[in-house]
């Protein structure tokens, strides 16, 4: 009973308590990834070129063109607009799931953090079918392609964040649970294997299917 | 507590059609790209679509038994 009980404990959201305010722990490793981020960002483009004179700048170059290229491959050349936001929650979804290697416990292992997410996604979509089509173009477009089908269209709003919070939330639980079972089997070797796997392949690839199906529902709002 | 358990485990069951899903899915993907290579990137997205909606019920199955288990 005790693994339950200990699987139990990390299950329960932790904070830190300032005054009277309890500040979840997801937040403060996401204040940390922020600033990692910004300063990595302010470190990476300093001194940019017309012709890149530096190794760094290509290096950079190559990686920010590529993540473009694949978001404006699924997005078509109208949705271009939305790329930067896509980009920045794909760079914050890598990282804060790669973070577990280093002990630090992911943010995305929060509930609440996904949700957030999720309804970010969700306004985008509809706002992106809004500004594409305009209010009128928009309603109309729960009709389609059959009227019949207004209530199903009128639900696909509630269960896409639901599905794409459940799926991220539960990939990293799942992750982290299994590899507690594995640590209690065997406590030496083996689970650095089982976690390059879960917290590298799987963390990255997951991070990669969030954004690419809030990609996928964005051009499919604003076709 | 026993009866929970295998509530708990009946819910899990629904990895098995999952890794069906996924089965078949990559027995296609694998065939469509031997067929023609230079259409991989596109089949590959579609792949992974596919795999992230179908592995999505056994993410469903998992917080379920979860639920069970620890919220009963």
């Amino acid at each position: 009973m005790s693994l339950s009980e200990k699987l139990m404990e990390h299950l329960q959201v932790k904070g830190f308590m300032i005054g009277d305010f309890s500040i979840p722990q997801s937040v403060v490793v996401t204040w940390g990834i922020m600033a990692f981020l910004t300063i990595a960002g302010f470190l990476l483009t300093r001194n940019l070129q017309v012709v890149p004179a530096t190794k760094r700048q290509i290096y950079v170059e190559t990686a920010v063109t590529g993540i473009y290229a694949i978001l404006e491959g699924i997005l078509g050349k109208e949705g271009k607009r939305y790329v930067p936001y896509l980009a920045t929650v794909l760079l914050y979804l890598g990282i804060s799931n790669i973070i577990g290697i280093f002990g630090v416990t992911p943010p995305t292992k929060d509930l609440n953090t996904t949700a957030a997410l999720a309804i970010m996604s969700i306004i985008l979509i509809e706002f992106a079918g809004i500004r594409q089509k305009g209010i009128k173009g928009f309603l109309k477009s729960f009709a389609e392609p059959l009227p019949l089908l207004v209530p199903l269209n009128i639900m696909e709003i509630f269960i896409r964040p639901l599905s794409l919070c459940m799926r991220l939330f539960g990939n990293v639980l799942g992750a982290f649970i299994l590899m507690e079972l594995i640590k209690a089997v065997v406590p030496i070797g083996v689970p650095v294997l089982f976690s390059l796997y879960f917290d590298l392949f799987d963390g990255c690839l997951q991070a990669y299917i969030f954004v690419f199906l809030t990609a996928l529902f964005i051009k499919e709002a604003i076709e | 507590m026993s009866l929970v358990v295998i509530g708990a485990g009946i819910a899990v069951l629904t990895g098995l059609g999952a890794g069906i899903g996924i089965g078949i899915a990559t027995s296609g993907a694998t065939e469509a790209i031997a067929r023609q290579p230079e259409a991989a990137d596109k089949i590959n997205k579609t792949f992974l679509l596919g795999c992230a909606l179908a592995e999505a019920t056994a993410i469903y199955g998992l917080l379920i038994a979860l639920v069970i288990l620890f919220l009963k």
